[in-house]
């Protein structure tokens, strides 16, 4: 799940993950993310979530989704330009797994999938 | 501690390896274009503990490079919605970048995108740094605007 | 835009001359694509033009800064996993058993580059040795720019993005400016110094582990045979010496044993065959 206000840079996740063989569902705040994950049948395995976005942030995403047992097998990866250390603190003591400063390359995202052992090392050309 | 013109373009060129020019072959040139021009402005407001706001302006021609560049599209294609997509991530990037050099605790707004800058009351304010690059043969511009406390950052 | 052959030779042989590193051909993309950014960096239009005036007699800094951008290997911190799993699953099980009461484990990371290697090992230590334990790390490269580089200890956004989990960015990172400084307990544990690993090594005491990653591919073969036997005389005897993962130390110098770990491979100087200093092994 790629959750981001920007539709450039849910184009751009979506583009890394899926050719990382991922399926990928939308959503452009944490709300519209939050709804989502009621009506998809299965938990994603991973959520690539901004901070910044209107209505729901990403950090009340992280600490909505870490409350609810449900969705405890997902993966949360905050994709972010916050970049202060107190902030990216607040995010990992939130729940989140990862977190990635933007900027970034698209190995980047592909280096922490394979360290979280997402995806196979070597998997990705 | 306050953003330099250093930091600004140490900031730009990460922002542009990572998605403007991911293969070197579009580098942003660090020298002032022979022409300057701010057809299209995207910014996002910082407001806390600083008030300003963070700036990225250039060409029209410019901007729909960028867009392309940034979807992954062809530039003919690029509509005005695709430019304020991609220009306002830009300035949302880059702000988040160097609302880490400014006094903490600041708080980043949603980019906006301008057209036609010229006497925009939306960019009054003291400039405190500046990057000028060329950018395709194009100029680029990417700039810090100090605001009185409390004045009118959104 | 592509490299002429009498550019291509003039790199090769530059590097060759100043670093004992081989490029064969075919590594032309390589070379043009380590220089582009230099090139751009001094203003010109093209790796030629860079060339020209680095053979000029004035060119000594273009020609320096060429062996560097040709000997740099890009680092990314715990990205090539294998070993760093290997150092604490087996490497450091093993050591702490074995060596009991001096407490101490003296790592060298061989090819340091710009430092990730060497800091990377550092909090991989600090995070899993066990109390009272202390390392030191020795970080060396044949680029003075490198070890500065490495020294300073910072690291842009863009680079602490690649392959260090962030739990480990904000407890052993702190910011500076636009950039991410290794903070003062992992640096303090960290020296850098310059050293040619083709060259006779100077006295050193003698290693826990070695890391010479991504070096070898680059030297011929009797220069390979000389690195080895020089680190294998530095080793512990039940020392550690990890390669890149296309390296090997078999059918080189047939003092090393390879052990198979996870899916990399460590090697260890075979027992009884702590070479002194003048004899080769056979082969």
């Amino acid at each position: 799940m790629v959750i981001d206000d920007s539709r450039a840079m849910r184009l751009i996740l979506r583009r890394i993950v899926t050719g990382l063989n991922f399926d990928v569902v939308e959503a452009g705040n944490g709300r519209e993310a939050m709804d989502r994950l009621e009506e998809l049948e299965a938990v994603p395995e991973l959520a690539l979530i901004d901070w910044n976005m209107p209505e729901m942030n990403g950090l009340e995403f992280v600490t909505a989704v870490r409350a609810d047992k449900k969705y405890r097998g997902m993966t949360l990866m905050m994709v972010t330009t916050e970049s202060e250390h107190g902030q990216i603190v607040r995010a990992l003591a939130a729940g989140a797994h990862e977190y990635v400063i933007k900027p970034f390359t698209p190995d980047a995202i592909v280096d922490k999938l394979v360290m979280l052992g997402l995806i196979p090392d070597g998997a990705h050309a | 501690m306050a953003p330099t013109g250093d930091d600004l373009q140490q900031i730009a060129e990460q922002v542009w390896a990572s998605y403007l020019d991911t293969d070197g072959a579009k580098p942003l040139i660090p020298l002032p274009p022979d022409k300057l021009s701010k057809d299209v402005v995207a910014g996002v407001a910082v407001s806390g503990a600083w008030h300003g706001l963070v700036l990225v302006a250039c060409s029209d021609v410019a901007s729909k490079e960028a867009a392309a560049a940034l979807l992954g599209m062809e530039s003919d294609d690029v509509t005005e919605g695709d430019v304020d997509d991609a220009l306002g991530e830009l300035a949302n990037v880059i702000g988040g970048n160097v609302k880490s050099l400014l006094p903490e605790p600041c708080t980043l707004g949603l980019p906006e995108v301008h057209n036609n800058a010229d006497g925009d009351p939306w960019l009054a304010g003291d400039e405190i740094c500046r990057f000028e690059a060329t950018w395709m043969g194009e100029p680029m511009e990417v700039s810090v605007l100090e605001k009185p406390q409390g004045g009118g950052t959104e | 835009m592509s490299l002429a052959a009498h550019e291509f030779q003039f790199v090769s042989s530059l590097v060759r001359r100043e670093a004992s590193i081989v490029l064969e051909p075919g590594k032309e993309y390589l070379v043009e694509a380590r220089l582009l950014p230099l090139a751009r960096k001094a203003g010109l239009a093209s790796v030629t033009e860079f060339l020209l005036r680095a053979q000029s007699p004035s060119g000594r800094q273009d020609r320096d800064s060429i062996v560097d951008a040709l000997t740099t290997n890009e680092t990314s911190w715990f990205r090539d996993r294998e070993p760093f799993t290997a150092m604490t699953e087996l490497v450091i099980p093993n050591v702490v058993k074995s060596r009991g009461p001096s407490r101490h484990l003296r790592v060298w990371s061989a090819a340091s580059s710009s430092g990730q290697e060497p800091y990377t090992l550092a909090i991989l230590l600090k995070e899993n040795l066990p109390p009272g334990w202390t390392y030191e790390i020795l970080g060396t490269d044949i680029s003075t720019e490198m070890l500065a580089r490495a020294e300073r200890g910072r690291y842009s956004q863009l680079e602490v993005n690649r392959g260090l989990p962030a739990p480990l960015l904000v407890k052993h990172f702190t910011r500076a400016g636009a950039e991410w400084e290794v903070a003062a307990p992992i640096k303090k544990a960290v020296s850098f110094k310059r050293l040619n690993l083709a060259a006779p090594f100077p006295p050193m005491p003698a290693f826990d582990v070695v890391f010479l990653r991504n070096v070898l591919i680059y030297f011929d073969v009797e220069t390979k045979r000389g690195v080895l036997k020089r680190i294998r005389n530095l080793l512990k005897p039940d020392g550690w010496l990890f390669l890149g993962a296309a390296e090997t130390t078999m059918g080189i110098d047939d003092g090393f044993e390879r052990v198979v770990t996870g899916r990399t491979s460590a090697y260890r100087p075979r027992t009884g065959t702590s070479a002194p200093v003048g004899v080769t092994g056979k082969g």
